[in-house]
């Protein structure tokens, strides 16, 4: 099995016991969600459990190309289980996180850790190697301290009377060394306070951030998992692997001494330009740029104040009034500390900011909130804040039933307050979907909203978000041509459905067609199998276009394939991906028809189907110029500054259904759809529950 | 980091007894200089540097780093133990990046290399001279692993820290331990191009670099301190990008 390490680490918190898996029970999936999907749905006999009952099941997976030399595939983790975050349930759902965890958790020797149950005191794993250790937080104060204390706190213990710096043994004496330090992911006391929007953090800005798998971490008593590992990967061929990377390093990505894109690191073709949105920029400090395991181009940076270090994205986007860049620069620190979700923080932020504007705040259902907005702005608001959430109470150690109510996620607190339907429709409260904050703009770039809408999170998918930059870069005369030949290119790699290119015509005419749910289809398969099981990196793939490349094009079809041949020896082409991709996506549907879930529950919020977007081209926000066809003729139109239609959303998943091959009047799967996939077990399943579908 | 001090390492009851065995050897052989000459006329006995202890010859080529523009991704250290044992392993890897994600800029990364010393201690103390200056490589110091017994002395000889020796099992020897260190990639059995590598070809953690923050040169660089190894490989682009040049 090269490029797995053969086991899976199964661990009862509970009983406090260890097991194996062997990985070649589920090789099948190929790695990381596949197999993560495929555990759950053996390990979880009622699906229907809460996020929260000690019967939930957290995988956490790596692929074979994980602690490789594959390029922006190496340093990924999958997490999986039953969250807590999204409304009305919590849906069986997915994250994942960057770093070094999935090598780590290879080079000592396991494939994934799955773990169940509930320990009767606070815990940690301490995994070195082949040795396996439940041990109890105290001995470490761990329990209380967080995410970067904790971690901190392990690594001493790790290195024993030795420090780093220099070679050591984890194990003692007789075994393998290192000079690393063990990767750890930790949760902090957002965490251990149960707060749904709690995530868990590895490093210093590694996050998985959605599902709140913090809160099901600390719900399980489970403070942290560390891993270090001596050993190694067996690659199939090592000159194979070698040769591909330097061929898409000389191919593909950026090259310093004729550099073509600068750009912040979004793309393969962008150069390590740590994606840190802070509003006044980066701070005009040392830095470097801090990438992945095995990564080509850093996304994150490590500051010469230590302020802001591997903080990204969301991360730094939150908090834009903050008095200074300082201020917004240990903001991203302090929720990676406290451990929350920093989307829900944004929004969730500017919620609470249109009540106190109409002066709701203390009024109606609504408890007093402890915040003095008069100080809007300042690390003191924004630290009262985090520690509300995080607590679950008024920031300063007492009770307050606001904390407690926006500790739960700010839709649930709506709810609380009487108020969900009311601000989800007015579009204050900007959780258009599964009572997940918004990311992209559904109106516009309907696949995202699609996609999560019928998935189970914010699908954070931007293989086509890039597409809406296009218009600030081609000239108005080249528009049409451009966006007519790059959805060409694009297209034709979008195996089974190549030839398409309707799929990438946002006008209003097509959103609701066939060729749509084709889009959001290959997206669901393509994501679920080489982004979310092979753990080829979000923002990186697919590669599409690539300014670097001789021919523009991108190493997406190519180099996905080419690598796993490297690594396993397996001949998976791209289009078997996809179609393992279907398989995967399919089960993860059938779990989430096992939850409960029913066509009649897919829907946006109403605001989305009556209103425009809340923040307009009108306040001066670019509109979302997409590929599309107006007047017969492509180009790239601005799509925001519309609202879709419910019938016309319906008639969509009608399509979407009937490509999947399941029922279109219920939305569940088929028999005749999962046997063609191999799933015949899922589909007696579904019997057994009164869930399977009719043609 | 690079100073001498006590090396946290542990030898096998079995590797004790190889060093001890192999002191007593080298011992024997030291007072027998015909032994010498017979490795001197091509004797292919494993001692065959040993005539080289007293009289190395500086190597023909060195690799420099750029602490500050290394982005901690460890390709070069993937792309090591790749193109040597055809496995991923940061534990076999001969150059190592040391990271610490909380601390603060430069002090968070630091990248140890082996430096090719013109004073190689780690030769010189070899006892089987296993580990010698190999004319047919540029005198790159290498590690013949045929020769090699696994005592570890090398390990504990090289005066940096942590030790560019690596002292692991290895697979292809029923899992006795075998020294390891950079060789330049002259002995790298999955090397990518025929040429191959040595101070004459490729290596792979100089190839593979996103960055540009290896760089191999064949002027030896200054031996004291660490100034001649830690060089700034950054340009006016490093600056465009938000980074500091200087």
């Amino acid at each position: 099995m090269n490029g797995y390490a053969g086991k899976i680490l199964r661990l009862n918190l509970t009983e406090r016991t260890t097991s194996i898996i062997p990985t070649s029970d589920y090789e099948q999936w190929g790695g990381g969600h596949g197999i993560g999907s495929a555990i759950f749905f053996d390990l979880v006999p009622d699906k229907t459990i809460d996020g929260f009952d000690p019967a939930n099941v957290v995988t956490i997976m790596t692929s074979p190309l994980c602690g490789t030399l594959v390029a922006a595939a190496g340093g990924r983790t999958e997490v999986q289980g039953i969250g807590v975050q999204s409304y009305p349930i919590g849906w069986f759902t997915r994250s994942n996180f960057g770093g070094r965890f999935s090598a780590m958790l290879k080079y000592a020797g396991w494939d994934g850790i799955v773990i169940e149950g509930r320990a009767d005191e606070p815990v940690w794993i301490d995994i070195r190697d082949e040795d396996v250790q439940i041990r109890d937080c105290a001995s470490l104060s761990l329990w209380g301290t967080n995410t970067w204390e904790c971690q901190q706190s392990i690594w001493r213990d790790v290195v024993g009377n030795g420090s780093y710096g220099d070679w050591f043994s984890p194990r003692g004496p007789r075994n393998g060394h290192t000079t690393q330090r063990p990767a750890v992911v930790a949760i902090g006391p957002a965490g251990e306070n149960l707060s749904r929007v709690a995530c868990l953090m590895h490093d210093a800005g590694n996050a998985a951030g959605q599902g709140g798998f913090g809160a099901v971490f600390g719900a399980k008593n489970l403070k942290a998992v560390s891993v270090i590992g001596t050993g190694h990967i067996e690659i199939n061929d090592p000159r194979m692997l070698l040769e591909t990377r330097l061929w898409h390093k000389a191919n593909y990505a950026f090259d310093l001494a004729d550099l073509r894109v600068l750009s912040t690191s979004y793309q393969f073709q962008d150069p390590p330009v740590p994606i840190a949105l802070w509003a006044q920029g980066r701070p005009p400090i040392g830095q470097r740029p801090q990438s992945c395991l095995g990564c080509h181009s850093g996304c994150r940076a490590r500051f010469a104040d230590g302020k802001g270090n591997e903080a990204t994205c969301f991360t730094t986007a939150f908090y834009p009034d903050a008095a200074s860049l300082d201020i917004q620069r240990a903001t991203s620190d302090l929720i990676n500390h406290y451990g929350l979700n920093a989307p829900e923080l944004i929004w969730g932020l500017q919620y609470i900011r249109f009540l106190h504007q109409d002066g709701l705040l203390g009024t109606g259902g609504i408890p007093p909130c402890p915040l003095d907005f008069n100080t809007y702005g300042s690390w003191e608001f924004v630290e009262q804040l985090v520690k509300m959430i995080a607590y679950g109470d008024d920031g300063s150690g007492n009770e307050s039933q606001f904390g407690a109510d926006i500790s739960n996620g700010f839709v649930r607190a709506a709810e609380r307050w009487g108020r969900l339907e009311e601000d989800l429709d007015s579009g204050i409260l900007l959780f258009p979907y599964w009572g997940l904050p918004v990311h992209k703009e559904p109106r516009a770039q309907g696949y995202w909203g699609y996609g999560t809408l019928l998935g189970d999170r914010d699908i954070n998918e931007h293989g086509f978000d890039w597409l809406k930059t296009l218009v600030y870069v081609v000239a108005p005369e080249e528009r049409e041509a451009t966006a007519e030949g790059i959805v060409k290119v694009i297209t034709d790699r979008m195996v089974p459905f190549d030839g398409d290119m309707e799929m990438l015509n946002f006008s209003e005419s097509n959103i609701y067609s066939e060729h749509m749910a084709k889009l959001v289809s290959w997206q669901r398969y393509y994501t679920r199998f080489w982004k979310q099981s092979m753990l080829f990196c979000n923002n990186r793939w697919p590669d599409f276009l690539n300014a670097n490349s001789p021919d523009q094009l991108g190493a997406t079809g190519i180099a996905e394939p080419a690598y796993v041949k490297a690594v396993t020896g397996q001949d998976i082409s791209f289009e078997d991906g996809v179609y393992l991709g279907r398989k995967i996506w399919n089960l993860d549907h059938a779990i989430w028809t096992l939850q409960g879930r029913h066509r009649d529950m897919v829907h946006f919020v109403d605001n989305i189907y009556d209103q425009l977007p809340r923040v307009s081209v009108d306040a001066g926000i670019p509109d979302v110029h997409m590929p599309g066809i107006e007047h017969g003729r492509w180009g790239f139109y601005g799509y925001s500054q519309r609202t879709l239609d419910r019938d016309g959303f319906d008639e969509f998943k009608t399509r979407f259904y009937r490509l999947q091959g399941w029922d279109t009047t219920t939305g569940y799967p088929t028999r005749s759809a999962l046997e063609a996939l191999d799933l015949g077990y899922v589909a007696d399943e579904l019997e057994q529950q009164g869930k399977l579908g009719d043609l | 980091m690079n100073s001498q001090h006590d090396k946290n390492v542990s030898l096998t009851r079995r590797d004790f007894i190889k060093v001890t065995g192999t002191i007593l050897l080298v011992a024997g052989l030291g007072d027998q200089p015909a032994r010498a000459e017979g490795a001197s006329q091509g004797c292919t006995l494993p001692g065959q540097f040993l005539l080289q202890a007293d009289g190395i010859p500086p190597a023909d080529g060195y690799l420099l780093v750029d602490i500050a523009k290394c982005q901690g991704c460890m390709s070069c250290m993937l792309a090591c133990s790749l193109i040597h044992e055809g496995v991923e392993s940061l534990s076999l890897s001969r150059i190592q990046i040391m990271q610490d994600s909380f601390a603060s800029f430069p002090d968070d990364l630091t990248i140890e290399q082996c430096r090719q010393c013109v004073d190689p201690a780690c030769v010189t103390i070899c006892p089987t001279g296993a580990l010698a200056a190999d004319p047919d490589s540029g005198n790159v110091r290498i590690v013949d692993k045929e020769a090699c017994i696994g005592c570890g002395l090398c390990f504990q000889a090289c005066p940096f820290t942590p030790s560019r020796a690596v002292l692991a099992p290895d697979d292809e020897y029923d899992g006795q331990a075998k020294s390891r260190k950079c060789d330049l990639c002259t002995n790298a059995p999955f090397h990518w191009v025929a040429a191959g590598g040595g101070p004459g070809g490729q290596q792979a953690c100089v190839a593979v670099c996103p960055v540009g923050a290896i760089l191999f040169t064949d002027e030896i660089p200054e031996q004291d301190g660490d100034s001649g190894y830690r060089v700034n490989l950054r340009d006016e682009v490093w600056g465009i990008l938000g980074y500091p040049t200087s």
